[in-house]
């Protein structure tokens, strides 16, 4: 009798709904990373990360930022020659990460998105200047400066708005995702 | 009380699934797991179980409602009493701060929160089979 | 007059209001209404599957169940907003469970998603029910010697739908064509432009914003033509980054294809929200500024 599943059993039941074939079908050909147009800003590659998690390294991978530099391009989905949904496993990977508070230290991704989940909360609707505080600070002086400065551009030329915007039945659209995450008392 | 009485976990997390898994087989029940809701669901229409002990996010994110929801479809699954266990304040909580968990709209028999104490859960599910037992009883 | 369902995006409402204006009138201007969506809400873009897919799913199924009230095809200017409606009308259709607890969260809002409307990108309006052979008979000033470098994107193409040519379509270059611009052969027309990375990881992303406009420069390009928000301002807003940082002299113009086939069409360019750029389109001022119909 298995005492403990191991990190890439975990995995694939994490990704058990994904379309495509499982990781485990990956041949390390290594075109998802040829085609990966952020891979050197990776600490490993796509490729590197599925191998990692054949190889149980749940560590090595949950401390990895690959998975938060993935822009969702799709070019390695539409590539893979073991037909993996690659793109989807890096998705699965930063909800696994977020919903276990355990990533790498001073990545600005898991702030960015919490934030941002929790402004459509409020208001039903995204707004730009309430995201600025997750990586403003994160930038130098300089570019902080640079930032700025075409933040004010773009308000001037009326691409700036101070105001976010309310959707009207915004207490139906709370109660709506209420009903898929059960929070909020009782019905 | 508990000989012969089969658990069902569906649950993501090995190490909690172990942890809890130990518990009731301290107690004498079977224990079986799935770790995701495609082989939970299986599982619970190939063998019903007495009693199902349900995550909630799991795969793709909150699985384990959309799951409970279909159970009480089934004429014959409806019948299984559902111990919901979510550690969901940790997971996803910022979405909803300082708000209750809450079962509410879906008929699960009890909701509690990770991290869940032995005696405690040993209690409840007792508690649920009995209740459940005596509900079977009647309609008989 | 053929109607859709119009669903703006967060984006078009005041950072690429230009987008939104240019949409409205050239396709006015060519016999469609675009109806916007009441009470939209936001599409979730990509920080939701970040925490939950079926919350992101439903997220874009209370816009689809809006739009299926009127019965009228759902339209998108967005390539995420695209690619987020399109992929969650289908996977509700390949999985009648999750449209069944998708519904059921519905009801708070007293919507119901049946899936009987098709979800498309604005450009496939002017391709697809427009048609370019229209197009260019309504182009009363082509852009004749104006090269524009397609910048298709990402999610516009991928994932794949329904085994389509994802490593070179040509529609973009067609529709072009039909306007009278000439398209450059443009190598990395399909390559990301960062996305959201802008923020998450700056250093990732201006390396991908130089490496298009590198491309778009040594193709002579006069303008890059954008079909999604999130594309442009990443081309656009921040040029003068990836000038600072790669110590480079781009200055290319960034435009909304809309805007382009707006000019084409001789409507007047501030409908068009022409003016509103951070690099001015230098070059298309003598196409804007023949008389307008």
């Amino acid at each position: 009798m298995e005492t403990s599943l191991t990190f890439s059993k975990e995995i694939a039941n994490l990704l058990y709904a994904q379309h495509g074939n499982p990781i485990k079908d990956c041949i390390q050909c290594g075109t998802c990373s040829g085609s990966c147009p952020a891979v050197e800003f990776m600490d490993h590659s796509p490729r590197q990360i599925i191998a990692m998690i054949g190889a149980d390294m749940k560590d090595e991978v949950l401390t990895s930022n690959t998975y938060w530099s993935c822009a969702s391009c799709y070019q390695c989905n539409v590539r893979c020659p073991a037909g993996i949904d690659i793109a989807g496993m890096m998705y699965g990977l930063k909800r696994y990460t977020m919903w276990k508070d355990d990533y790498k230290e001073n990545l600005v991704g898991p702030h960015f998105a919490e934030s941002f989940m929790k402004m459509i909360m409020r208001t039903g609707r995204s707004f730009e200047p309430v995201l600025a505080p997750t990586y403003i600070f994160k930038l130098d002086a300089k570019d902080m400066f640079q930032e700025a400065l075409m933040a004010t551009s773009l308000f001037f030329k009326g691409r700036m708005s101070l105001v976010p915007k309310k959707i009207k039945r915004l207490d139906n659209f709370r109660n709506i995702v209420k009903r898929i995450i059960p929070f909020g008392g009782t019905a | 009380m508990s000989e012969n009485k089969r658990l069902l976990i569906i649950d993501d997390d090995p190490d909690f699934v172990s942890g809890i898994r130990s518990i009731l087989e301290k107690a004498e029940y079977k224990v079986s797991v799935a770790y995701n809701p495609k082989e939970g669901f299986e599982a619970l229409e190939k063998d019903p179980p007495d009693l199902l002990l349900l995550d909630v996010m799991m795969g793709r994110g909150a699985e384990g409602i959309m799951l409970a929801r279909k159970l009480r479809k089934d004429p014959v699954l409806r019948e299984i009493p559902v111990l919901i266990i979510t550690g969901i304040r940790e997971q996803i909580a910022y979405l909803f701060p300082g708000e209750q968990v809450h079962p509410g709209f879906v008929a699960v028999d009890e909701l509690v929160e990770k991290p869940v104490d032995p005696k405690f859960l040993l209690e409840r599910v007792s508690a649920l089979l009995k209740a459940s037992e005596e509900r079977k009883q009647q309609t008989s | 007059m053929k109607k859709f369902a119009y669903y703006p995006g967060c984006s078009l409402e005041s950072l690429s209001l230009s987008y939104h204006q240019s949409a409205i009138e050239s396709t006015l201007a060519l016999d469609v209404e675009l109806n916007e969506i009441e009470d939209w809400n936001c599409c979730g873009a990509t920080a939701y599957f970040h925490a939950d897919e079926l919350l992101a799913h439903t997220l874009v199924a209370r816009n689809l169940a809006i739009a299926e009230k009127d019965g009228l095809d759902f339209v998108a200017p967005c390539s995420g907003c695209y690619k987020n409606a399109y992929f969650t009308n289908q996977q509700l259709h390949e999985e009648p469970d999750l449209a069944d607890h998708i519904n059921y969260a519905l009801e708070e809002d007293n919507l119901h998603l049946d899936g009987t409307i098709n979800v498309k990108h604005l450009i496939e309006v002017f391709i697809d029910d427009i048609g370019l052979e229209q197009l260019k008979s309504k182009s009363i000033h082509p852009l004749e010697g104006l090269r524009v470098a397609p910048y298709y994107g990402c999610q516009l193409v991928r994932p794949r739908k329904d085994g389509e040519n994802v490593e070179n379509p040509q529609f973009f270059e067609e529709l072009l064509s039909a306007i009278g611009a000439e398209p450059v052969d443009y190598g990395t027309k399909m390559r990301c432009c960062g996305g959201s990375l802008i923020m998450t990881n700056r250093e990732a992303a201006l390396d991908m914003v130089f490496q298009l406009l590198l491309d778009a420069a040594k193709q002579e390009t006069d303008v890059i033509a954008t079909i999604c928000p999130l594309c442009n301002v990443n081309l656009e807003a921040y040029q003068k980054q990836v000038n600072q940082e790669y110590k480079t002299e781009f200055k290319i113009p960034v435009m909304y294809f809309t805007q382009l086939v707006g000019i084409a069409l001789g409507i007047d360019p501030k409908k068009l929200g022409i003016g509103k750029e951070l690099i001015s389109s230098g070059e298309l001022e003598k196409f804007a500024s023949k008389e307008t119909g």
